[in-house]
C-alpha cells in the first residue's frame, strides 16, 4: 500500500454507536497492510471533530484517508476541504458510508457490523489506487452575448449593462422591440406601447456597454461557460465574439391557423390573426378588405390549443385587448368573443375582464366554432349546450396560441440546450433553476422558455440578469470539476458513440487520429461516455475501472 | 416480395457475374469486392477487382476464411474516397459490415453491398485439408438443403435469405436458383439498391411467391433447428461450472477474438493491465477457492468477449472455424445473442437500429431491477 492511509470511523452521536460494534471495526481497520492510524470519534463533521481530524492527519503524516460515517452526499465535500487545510490531496480520501447503507437499515447489530467492516475495507481497499487530483483555474470573459432583441432580450441587456457589463445584443431584424412593436396597447392598463418601448431601446442605444447588431444572426457557437466564442453574420459580414455567458431570448412565434382549417384562414375574406389585428389597429383604421368599417367583428379564442396540447395563458387577455381596440376606435361596432375557458390568473385581469363586458363586449363560451364563407360575408358556427348556432359577422380575429420560434431547432443545435415537447427551450429546472440549461452558461428567458406575457418575461430577463452577475464575477477564476472523463488514444476505434450520448458538448473528434477527445473543461464528470464506449476506452477519474473493481472485490471477498 | 427475375443461359454464376459486369458499366461502380480462390488452392481470399477479373472470381465459395466484412472495412475504414465498389457477400457478412458501419469501423457510403442465399459453409479445416473433396461435397450440399456437411452453425442460421419476415438490410439481395425455372431473382432493399437496378435495367415488381414460399417453409425449419440446438447447448453452459467445463480446453490463443468481424476494440482488455492482478490477489483466490487454474482467465476471456460481442454477434462462424480445440464457441456465442439481442430489441446489422449502448430506454432491463 502506498503511503501512510488514516481510518476514522464517525459514531454520529447514537446513529452509528448504537447499531454498529465501532471499536470492532477499528480493531479490524487497524490490521490492515498500510494503515499507519485508526480512531473513532463522536461527531467528525462538528467543528470539534474537523480539528480532530486536522490534527491528526498532521501529527501522524497521513497521505490517504478513509472516513467511514454517513453518505458521501452528506459530508464528502466538509472532509474534502479538512483534507486540503491538513495538506492532504482531498481526492486520496475515500468515504463508507456505514450510516445509510449499515446502521440505518441492518436490525442485526452484528450483521451491520459485520457489513460495516466489509465497506471500511472496500474504501481502504480503494483509496489505495487512488491519485492526486490538482485543482483546475480557469480564467473567464464576464461579458454576456444575448440573441433577441425584443422586450426580454432589451430588459436582460440593460439591466447586465448597468453592472457594468459588456453586452452584445444579437437581433435579427433590423430594429429593436421585437413583437410588442406590432402592440398599439398593452394589457391590463390599456397604455400605449410606444412610450414604454422607446424609452428602453433609446437606453440601448445610450448605453455604451451594450453593442447592438441588428439584421444579424448567430451562425456557430464554440466554448463553454466563461470562454464562448460566437460567430455573428450581419448580412454577410461575419464576426467572432468572445463571451462568458449566452441568453437566449429569441421570443415565440404565433400558431399558423392554415394548419386548423376549420377556423377558414385563408379561404374567407376578412379573418385577421391576431397579430395581423395589431398591424391593422396600430395603422389607426380598422377597415376589412373591402375597406369599410365592420360593423360586427367576431374573436375567437383557442386558435391551435388543440394542436399544439397547451394553453399559452395570454391569447384570453390579448382578445380581450382586441375587443377594447375596436369599442375605443368604433364604438357602435358589434363584438364576439368566442371562447371556451377564460384563462385571467393574476391581480386586475379579472377586472380587465369585467370592465370589457360592461363596454358591451358580448362573450360567448362555445364547446367550439367554425369560420366558412357565406354570401354576406364570413358565416361563424358556434356549438354550447344548446346544439349549434349561427351568424354573419364582418369581420373575424383568430386569437392564436404561442408557439416556438421556427428556428428553435437550428439555435438548440447551435447552443447544444434542449427543447421539451412544445418545441420552446427547456430549462434546466422547471421550479429550481427555470431560466438554466443544461449547458452551463447558457440560459433562456421570455417567450424562448414558453408562452409568457410581458410582466413574466421581463421577470426572467430580470432573473437571467441576477444569475450571470453571480455567477461570472470578473477577476474570479472558474473551478472546472477535476473528475472528468479522459479517452485512450490507444483504445479508442474512432466510433463517436460518446458524442452522441454527451449531454454537454464535451467531447470532439480528432478525425486525423481517428479518436475522440474530451474537453476536460466543460467535461463534468457523468460518466455516460464510459457506459457507452464499447472498447472500453473512455474512464473518469477517481471512478476508473481498477479503482471500482478493487472496492468491489473487497466487498465481495 | 417482388423484385426483377432474370433467367440464365449458363447457370446462374454465370448470370451473377453478368448482372455485376453490368453494375460496373451502368452504374458508374469502379471496382468490385469479391471472394477468389487462393494461389495454393487450399481457401478463398477477398480481392478488389475490376470487371476483366470477374472471370476468375467464386460468386458462392463453399467455406469463409475472411468475413466480408473485414474485408470491406480495411478498405473503407480510414478516410473518405471517391471510388464506388460493389460487394458480395452471404448475408450474415452483409450484416457485420452494417454492423461495422454503425460503429464507424466501415463506410458504406461508397459501396453498393450485395447479398445472396447463403445455402451455408463448409468447415474451413476440413477444405484445407481435402479442397477438392470439400469442393465436390459442398456442390452437393448446396443442393440439398440441410446437408450435415454443412457447418452447425450455418444449420441453424435462419437469416440466410432476405424476405419479408427475415430481412437482410444488404443493397440488393440475389436470390439463388429457388425460384422456377433456376431463375435468379434480384431484390432491392434501399434506394441504392433500387437505382442501380434501375441502371442495369433489372425489373423490381416480379412478384417472387414462389420462391418466398419455399424460403419461408426453410426459415421455419431453421427456427425448429436453433431452438433444439439451444436446448441442447443449454445443458453445457448453464451455471459457472458446465460453463467452465464447456470453455475447459480453451488455450487461450485468443484466435476467435482476431478473426471476429466485429470484435471492434483497438486492443483487447484482456491484453491489457486491467486483468492482470497482484500475486497476493492470485494466491488469495487459490486459498479461498482451494485451487485455481492458471493462465486464469480463460473463462473470463470467453464470458468477457460474449458480454462485449453478444449484442452485434451475427453468428458468421468465423471463431469457431478457426478454434483449434474444437470449442463450439459460434453456436454458444450466437445462442447466447439471441438472448441479449431479445432484451434490447435490437438486430444486429439491420440499417436504422441504433446500437444500444447509445439509445437510453427508461423501460429496459427493468426485470433486472430489484
Amino acid at each position: 500500500m502506498k503511503g501512510k492511509i488514516g481510518v476514522f470511523i464517525c459514531e454520529c452521536g447514537p446513529n452509528i454507536a448504537e447499531k454498529v460494534d465501532v471499536d470492532k471495526i477499528v480493531d479490524e481497520a487497524a490490521a490492515l497492510p498500510g494503515v499507519a492510524f485508526v480512531a473513532k470519534h463522536k461527531l467528525l463533521c462538528s467543528e470539534d471533530g474537523k480539528k480532530f481530524l486536522k490534527e491528526q492527519i498532521e501529527e501522524h503524516g497521513l497521505t490517504r484517508l478513509v472516513i467511514a460515517a454517513c453518505s458521501p452526499k452528506a459530508h464528502e465535500s466538509t472532509f474534502m476541504k479538512v483534507c486540503e487545510e491538513a495538506k492532504c490531496n482531498s481526492h486520496l480520501f475515500q468515504m463508507a458510508n456505514i450510516r445509510e447503507h449499515c446502521a440505518w437499515i441492518v436490525e442485526n447489530k452484528e450483521a451491520a457490523t459485520e457489513k460495516a467492516i466489509r465497506y471500511v475495507k472496500a474504501a481502504w481497499r480503494r483509496v489505495g489506487y487512488h491519485e492526486p487530483l490538482a485543482k483546475k483555474e480557469i480564467a473567464v470573459n464576464p461579458d454576456v452575448l444575448v440573441i433577441g432583441g425584443g422586450i426580454t432580450g432589451i430588459e436582460a441587456s440593460l439591466l447586465l449593462a448597468h453592472a457594468d457589463r459588456k453586452v452584445y445584443l444579437i437581433e435579427k431584424s433590423d430594429a429593436l422591440g421585437g413583437k410588442v412593436n406590432e402592440f398599439e396597447k398593452i394589457f391590463k392598463n390599456m397604455e400605449n406601447t410606444a412610450d414604454m418601448l422607446a424609452g428602453k431601446i433609446s437606453d440601448v442605444e445610450k448605453n455604451s456597454a451594450i453593442e447592438v447588431f441588428t439584421n444579424s444572426s448567430i451562425e456557430e457557437v464554440v466554448g463553454f461557460l466563461g470562454n464562448f466564442t460566437v460567430t455573428v453574420n450581419k448580412k454577410g459580414e461575419r464576426t467572432e465574439i468572445r463571451t462568458g455567458t449566452i441568453v437566449v431570448a429569441t421570443g415565440y412565434d404565433s400558431f399558423d391557423p392554415l394548419k386548423a382549417p376549420k377556423y377558414g384562414y385563408g379561404k374567407v375574406d376578412n379573418i385577421y390573426t391576431g397579430r395581423e389585428f395589431e398591424v391593422l389597429n396600430k395603422s389607426g383604421k380598422i377597415v376589412g378588405k373591402d375597406g369599410k368599417t365592420p360593423q360586427s367583428v367576431a374573436i375567437i379564442n383557442c386558435v391551435g390549443r388543440e394542436e399544439m396540447g397547451y394553453c399559452s395563458g395570454v391569447c384570453c387577455l390579448s382578445s380581450i385587448k382586441f375587443a377594447r381596440y375596436i369599442k375605443e376606435k368604433l364604438p357602435e361596432t358589434e363584438v364576439v368573443n368566442f371562447y371556451r375557458e377564460m384563462t385571467l390568473p393574476d391581480k386586475g385581469y379579472q377586472k380587465f375582464f369585467e370592465d370589457t363586458q360592461e363596454k358591451g363586449v358580448n362573450f360567448i363560451r362555445v364547446k367550439s366554432v367554425t369560420v366558412d364563407n357565406s354570401d354576406k360575408g364570413p358565416m361563424i358556427t358556434w356549438q354550447n349546450d344548446n346544439g349549434d348556432e349561427h351568424r354573419n359577422v364582418d369581420m373575424v380575429i383568430l386569437s392564436a396560441a404561442m408557439t416556438a420560434v421556427n428556428d428553435a431547432e437550428t439555435i438548440a443545435d447551435m447552443l447544444k440546450i434542449s427543447r421539451d415537447e412544445t418545441g420552446f427551450f427547456l430549462e434546466e429546472h422547471q421550479k429550481l433553476a427555470p431560466v438554466s440549461t443544461a449547458t452551463e452558461g447558457v440560459f433562456i428567458a421570455g417567450c424562448a422558455q414558453g408562452p409568457k406575457n410581458i410582466k413574466e418575461s421581463l421577470v426572467q430577463a430580470g432573473a437571467v440578469a441576477g444569475r450571470i452577475l453571480s455567477l461570472l464575477i470578473p477577476g474570479k477564476k472558474l473551478e472546472p470539476e477535476v473528475r472528468t472523463s479522459y479517452i485512450s488514444e490507444a483504445y479508442c476505434i474512432g466510433c463517436r458513440m460518446c458524442l452522441e450520448v454527451c449531454n454537454y458538448g464535451a467531447i470532439c473528434f480528432d478525425a486525423l487520429k481517428h479518436v475522440s477527445v474530451v474537453n476536460e473543461i466543460i467535461c463534468r464528470g457523468c460518466g455516460n461516455c464510459v457506459g457507452s464506449c464499447p472498447s472500453g476506452a473512455v474512464q473518469t477519474k477517481q471512478f476508473k475501472d481498477i479503482q471500482i473493481h478493487q472496492e468491489v472485490v473487497e466487498v465481495l471477498r | 416480395m417482388k423484385g426483377g427475375i432474370l433467367n440464365p443461359d449458363n447457370g446462374f454464376e454465370a448470370a451473377v457475374k453478368n448482372f455485376l459486369k453490368d453494375v460496373m458499366e451502368k452504374a458508374d461502380i469502379d471496382a468490385l469486392l469479391l471472394p477468389f480462390k487462393n494461389a495454393v488452392g487450399d481457401s478463398f481470399e477477398w480481392r478488389l477487382v475490376t470487371a476483366d477479373k470477374l472471370a476468375e472470381a467464386s460468386v458462392v465459395p463453399p467455406v469463409i476464411a475472411v468475413n466480408g466484412a473485414r474485408a470491406l472495412s480495411s478498405i473503407t475504414r480510414s478516410g473518405k474516397s471517391a471510388m464506388k465498389i460493389a460487394a458480395l457477400m452471404r448475408p450474415c457478412e452483409a450484416r457485420a459490415a452494417i454492423e461495422l458501419s454503425k460503429l464507424n469501423q466501415c463506410d458504406l457510403e461508397p459501396v453498393v453491398l450485395i447479398s445472396m442465399d447463403c445455402p451455408g459453409a463448409m468447415p474451413l479445416q476440413d477444405y484445407i485439408a481435402d479442397p477438392e473433396k470439400v469442393e465436390k461435397e459442398f456442390e452437393h450440399a448446396a443442393r440439398e438443403w440441410n446437408n450435415e456437411l454443412i457447418r452447425p452453425i450455418c444449420r441453424m442460421c435462419d437469416i440466410f435469405t432476405c424476405t419479408e419476415s427475415t430481412w437482410c438490410d444488404a443493397d440488393i439481395h440475389v436470390a439463388l436458383p429457388e425460384t422456377e425455372n433456376n431463375a435468379v431473382a434480384f431484390i432491392s432493399n434501399t434506394d441504392k439498391g433500387r437505382e442501380v437496378l434501375e441502371k442495369v435495367g433489372i425489373g423490381r415488381e416480379e412478384e417472387l411467391g414462389d420462391w418466398q414460399k419455399k424460403m419461408n417453409a426453410r426459415i421455419e425449419e431453421r427456427k425448429a433447428a436453433r431452438k433444439k440446438a439451444r436446448e441442447e447447448l443449454k445443458q453445457h453452459v448453464t451455471g459457472l461450472n458446465s460453463l467452465s467445463d464447456t470453455f475447459g480446453s480453451c488455450i487461450n490463443c485468443q484466435v476467435c477474438r482476431s478473426v471476429c468481424p466485429v470484435c471492434y476494440c483497438r486492443q483487447c482488455l484482456f491484453n491489457s493491465v486491467k486483468v492482470h492482478y497482484a500475486p497476493d490477489d492470485y494466491l488469495l483466490q487459490a486459498e479461498s477457492k482451494g485451487t485455481m487454474k492458471f493462465t486464469p482467465d480463460t473463462l473470463l476471456f470467453q464470458t468477457g468477449r460474449m458480454t462485449h460481442m453478444s449484442v452485434s454477434c451475427v453468428g458468421c462462424g468465423a471463431c469457431e472455424d478457426c478454434c483449434p480445440m474444437d470449442i463450439k464457441v459460434a453456436q454458444i456465442f450466437s445462442i447466447a445473442a439471441d438472448e441479449t439481442q431479445k432484451l434490447f430489441d435490437y438486430i444486429p446489422g439491420k440499417r436504422d437500429a441504433p446500437p444500444p449502448l447509445r439509445v437510453y430506454n427508461e423501460q429496459e432491463l427493468k426485470e433486472y431491477e430489484t
